[in-house]
């Protein structure tokens, strides 16, 4: 890009085929000039448009990217563009939490005859980019100040009954052969117990932490059989998740849920299902729910300014060397093939570098958008101590109070992505 | 190494002004993979085209780059140059540099560098681009038509007429629609029945179509040239084949006294009952929810009298499935509901007009029946309430028509027409009496429409105020019209003997479930939705469903049969082929390394996206996976947005392309 008369902006669109590629080709039969700094990707619709792909575009220098497509209820495929607009809603909450500069993302609807539209939302997006300056998000200073962390409630529990209940529980299961296999907690992580005899090795304590549901994916455990899983509340709604997403059928596993009074999490401090819902059997009494703000781990982030967050973000991402635990850790993660696993084309690069590092954080939190249900095991399994719930957070956040939609929490609500209301916020699109 | 050809157009002076085609042509010839590339003054002439042929062939090109104007101008064009070259022509991209390049900028530098830049992109993207073909799907030529009125029996009569087989739905017990009902018909005042009954004759015997009466659509499945429907044939307790239609059965059911459907009740039928003389199938049905029989076991005498034995009451819903590659939708339309229960909050109803509580109130389809030669009164014109001739009839247009605030905000284009026949109707039938019409515009657009009306009122002597009716009341048996002439700027009060109030067109009932099974769209007020309202008038956005009729929006029957006619043109092009060929850039799923969430099947806003199973040949599970069905898939990439593992994608915009283009402007 010509340099000759100092910065000039690189901007790159992804339009529509149907409506604003030919907005597009209007302004261009009716001779509309705009600055020539945009670069214009034909996809068919907005609803192909993911996260990914603005994020290559800011990996790939752009000052600014623009997503358009046509009005409500043009969509040449009916609905991709109603689609489009319920994720960019998760989008765009997740780049404000991470503190990527929203001035230079934009979204707008230009119809095939709104070729003066077109020259305008160009014109403008260039003149912008050009006065805000060069972007690069990627070179910012990494801050080592952290958010400081919540105070938790420490867990007041009477740990002894409840185990030796959850023991015979186990032992009781196994022998009736109702189940293979029961999984629980065990003094050094999670065990699998096969025999009544070694129902002793489940223990029941304030180490208890880990979200067992993420096993019952795994093929060396199916292949033990129909498994027992021991939840808390918590864990529970991964249970109902995976049940909605087919990768689970709930009668094939015997749910044992544990009454829980808080564990000391940070999420602990706002548990409104401190007993499981819909265990098979549960063990331990009433627990109060506690009302805390689910949300409150945000309000430090959001305090920041928005280069602060970046800054704060780049020395967190700094630190990830791509161990992928948190995907390993998290019960909704679950592909046969990550996307961060395939080549064909690099999504997210592979090495532990910091534009490979955002984009898999990102990607990941827009893979959970609807779907997180809050366990916080990625943060806890991080051995870089990155703090990846409060972006589970900021997308999580939309889906309740945009949508009233909590995952795991009810069995027959709706997902909010994947799918759309005519009525959907469009406050952000121009 | 790929060996691409880049071929920049000119286009005589429209790109060569502003864009320095010599350097893009130079620096595509730097591109990694590019072969050979040359410029010419229009690449899209016949020297153009052999140019690009002739390289195609010399060079060994395994993929080509037309940089010129937009795709969605010349794409075709190029991609056919290059399959006649032997390129398989989804091996060809188009680089947009006219409409939106040197149309746009003035600065030559600048532009020939994003001219390269746009050159570039393609480059990167016909790369990864792979060969492929169009998908054929085979065709069941055989049209469904929901909807038995005179569009529906115009399509269906078409489609058959064109050597198709037919399947005919109609949910009453006989087709026929709202035009059989009508009385006469506006511009020529020749009788509907008249005209209709031959053609429900046709359609009932005619060989290539099978009518299912008193039937719904249940469900539908499948796709263009492929779908399966689920007809539900609703009980009528009379075994059609058994049946002589001689209506015996009707003279001795005791219940004579239900309000008739066909006459919008102003008349009384039987619990056993053909709806009308001319009706077709002209085969009784029994009302289930009055016959003392059926209720509580009594009575029986219909099954008494029968002699062919045709009654049957034990007779249950039977589904029915059919296949068909076309379907078309025509379910017309019904009248606003004017004082009684509204379909949805944001309709009000006109309570003050006393529709429901004066009984010589009346909507214009209960006129219809009034004056009908076959109507309960058997044309003569007498008032519902006393069965006295009016010597006074208030016509109200617009009721629900055009009023944001308590109805619609749409026209519903034929009461000003039906409005005006009205009153030369009522005219013909009663001499001394005197017509009034309150209306809000005469929106008379039509051959001999316009004529028609300044008839009624020059030669009927009908008198047209142009003002809205604020309240109808009851004095002294005489109905009180209290309304304004806002054209002479008086208030107006008239004494009629009965109102007739032209209630807005609204979908049939049913419409929008019966949308959602088609997956086609429908407007706020449930109208069904075109595919394009100029250029595709009959065809929907889901490849194979075509409307016609009043269920599209309001219109008249000489409309209504032109749109049909189109309608089953279409399905007649359709099935004109051995096998449909549709564009390959469409959805697959890498069924290896997909995890089964479906997110993508509960996103495709086509439901071409299925959960499918992957079984060992001992039929043990081995895992699941979505699949995208072919046929149904339009190729909008939105599954692609949705899957996290990216085990969809779609041909022709295949991640390994986009990012490709992405990563060439790095």
């Amino acid at each position: 890009m010509s340099r000759a008369n100092g910065f000039e902006p690189k901007i790159l669109a992804y339009v529509c085929n149907w409506c604003t590629y030919l907005g597009a080709d209007l302004a261009g039969t009716a001779r509309l000039e705009y600055p020539p700094n945009v670069r214009i990707l034909r996809l068919p619709c907005t609803g192909r448009i993911d996260a990914n792909l603005v994020v290559k575009a800011f990996e790939m220098g752009a000052d600014a990217v623009l997503v358009s497509g046509c009005h409500p209820g043009d969509c040449h495929y009916t609905a991709g563009n109603y689609h489009a607009r319920r994720r960019w809603m998760f989008f765009r909450a997740l780049l404000e939490t991470i503190g990527f500069d929203p001035r230079r993302l934009h979204f707008t609807w230009i119809s095939a005859a709104e070729g003066k539209k077109f020259q305008q939302v160009i014109t403008e997006i260039t003149e912008q980019a050009r006065a805000l300056g060069p972007y690069r998000p990627y070179e910012a200073k990494p801050c080592v100040e952290r958010p400081r962390p919540l105070a938790t409630p420490p867990p007041a529990e009477d740990f002894a009954a409840a185990g030796q209940e959850l023991r015979q529980t186990a032992a009781r299961l196994l022998n009736e052969g109702t189940v293979k296999v029961v999984i629980g907690h065990g003094e050094r992580g999670p065990v699998f117990v096969t025999r009544a005899e070694d129902a002793g090795n489940l223990v029941w304590n304030a180490n208890c932490l880990s979200n067992l549901a993420v096993y019952l994916k795994r093929k060396e455990v199916r292949e033990l059989g129909t498994p027992a899983v021991v939840v808390k509340g918590c864990d529970e709604r991964a249970l109902l998740m995976l049940e909605k997403e087919s990768q689970l059928e709930r009668e094939g596993v015997h749910v044992i849920g544990m009454a829980c009074g808080g564990m000391g999490r940070a999420k602990c401090a706002a548990c409104d299902t401190p007993r499981p819902r819909f265990a098979d059997e549960t063990i331990g009494g009433e627990r109060a729910p506690r009302d805390g703000d689910r949300y409150a781990a945000l309000e430090p982030i959001l305090a920041m300014s928005a280069e602060e967050r970046l800054s704060y973000w780049t020395a967190q991402f700094d630190r990830c060397v791509k161990c992928y635990a948190c995907r390993q850790a998290c019960p909704m993660c679950y592909c046969e093939r990550c996307l961060a696993d395939k080549n064909r084309p690099q999504a997210i690069a592979t090495s532990a570098h910091r534009m490979g590092n955002f984009a898999w954080h990102i990607s990941r939190a827009m893979h959970l958008a609807g779907r997180c249900v809050g366990c916080d095991e990625c943060a806890r399994a991080c051995p870089a101590g990155i703090d990846l719930r409060l972006l589970n957070l900021a997308v999580a956040r939309v889906a309740e109070r945009e949508f009233g939609y909590r995952a795991g929490m009810d069995r027959d609500a709706e997902p909010p992505v994947g799918a759309f209301a005519a009525a959907d916020k469009e406050d952000f699109i121009g | 190494m790929a060996r691409i050809g880049v071929f920049i157009c000119w286009c005589g002076e429209n790109i060569a002004r502003t864009v320095d085609v010599a350097r893009v042509t130079a620096a595509c010839r730097e591109m990694a993979g590019v072969r050979c590339a040359e410029h010419y003054k229009y690449m899209c002439s016949d020297p153009g085209q052999s140019l690009v042929r002739e390289k195609i062939a010399s060079e060994k090109l395994d993929g080509v780059v037309v940089a010129s104007c937009s795709p969605h101008m010349h794409l075709k064009t190029f991609r056919r140059a290059a399959a006649g070259a032997g390129l398989n022509p989804y091996l060809l991209e188009m680089a947009n540099i006219r409409e939106q390049c040197s149309w746009v900028h003035q600065d030559r530098d600048r532009a020939t560098e994003k001219a390269t830049d746009i050159v570039r992109i393609s480059v990167a993207k016909v790369k990864r681009d792979r060969a492929l073909t169009p998908i054929r799907v085979p065709v069941t030529r055989r049209a469904l038509v929901i909807g038995g009125g005179v569009a529906g029996i115009q399509a269906s009569l078409d489609v058959a007429d064109a050597g198709y087989d037919v399947v005919l739905v109609e949910r009453e017990p006989s087709i026929g629609g709202k035009m059989a009902g009508l009385s006469e018909t506006f511009p020529t005042l020749d009788c509907s029945q008249c005209i209709l009954t031959p053609r429900m004759v046709e359609a009932g015997q005619h060989p290539r179509i099978k009518l299912y009466s008193y039937s719904e659509v249940e469900a539908v499945e499948g796709f263009i040239g492929n779908f399966t429907v689920t007809i539900r044939r609703k009980a009528r307790y009379v075994d059609m084949d058994k049946c002589t239609g001689c209506g015996e059965c009707q003279k001795v059911c005791p219940l004579k006294r239900n309000l008739s459907e066909f006459d919008f009740g102003m008349g009384m039928r039987p619990a056993i009952y053909i709806p009308f003389a001319q009706a077709v199938p002209a085969k009784p049905v029994i009302d289930k929810a009055v016959c003392a029989k059926i209720i509580r076991n009594g009575c029986g005498l219909c099954e008494k009298k029968c002699a062919p034995g045709a009654i049957n009451f034990q007779d249950e819903d039977r589904l029915v499935e059919e296949k068909v590659g076309a379907v078309v939708v025509a379910t017309g339309y019904q009248l606003y509901s004017i004082g009684r229960e509204q379909a949805s909050a944001r309709l009000h109803g006109y309570g003050e007009y006393g529709y429901g509580k004066y009984k010589d109130v009346i909507d214009s389809l209960q006129f219809e029946r009034l004056v009908s030669a076959s109507g309960p009164t058997n044309g003569e014109l007498k008032r519902p309430s006393d069965g006295k001739t009016p010597q006074s009839v208030v016509f109200i247009s617009c009721v629900g028509s055009r009023d944001n605030a308590k109805g619609l905000a749409y026209c519903s284009k034929i009461c000003c027409m039906y409005t005006a026949k009205h009153t030369m109707l009522y005219k013909h039938k009663v001499h001394g009496g005197q017509a009034h019409v309150f209306y809000m515009d005469i929106r008379a657009g039509g051959k001999n429409y316009e004529e028609f009306v300044r008839r009624a009122i020059e030669q009927d002597g009908a008198m047209y105020y142009r003002g809205r009716v604020s309240k109808v009341t009851e004095e002294n048996g005489k109905l009180l019209v209290r309304g304004a002439d806002t054209l002479a700027g008086v208030p107006v009060t008239i004494e009629a003997d009965m109102v007739v109030l032209a209630a807005a067109m609204r979908p049939a009932d049913g419409v929008e479930a019966l949308a959602q099974k088609l997956n086609i769209g429908y407007d706020e007020n449930g109208f069904l939705l075109e595919s394009h309202p100029k250029l595709r008038p009959v065809e929907t956005n889901t490849a194979g469903v075509l409307v016609c009729g009043a269920c599209q929006a309001p219109k008249d029957i000489p409309e209504s049969v032109a749109q049909a006619s189109a309608a089953a043109s279409k399905v007649a092009i359709t099935f004109a082929a051995d096998e449909l060929t549709r564009e390959p850039e469409i959805a697959h799923i890498n069924e290896q390394t997909c995890a089964a969430c479906f997110a993508c099947v509960r996103t495709c806003p086509y439901h071409a996206v299925e959960k499918a199973e992957i079984r060992a040949r001992s039929g043990a599970l081995i895992k699941r996976t979505a699949r995208v069905n072919q046929g149904l898939c339009m190729g909008c990439g939105t599954c692609v947005a949705v899957c996290p593992s990216k085990s969809a994608d779609i041909e022709g915009f295949t991640e390994q392309e986009i990012y490709a283009m992405v990563e060439a402007l790095a």
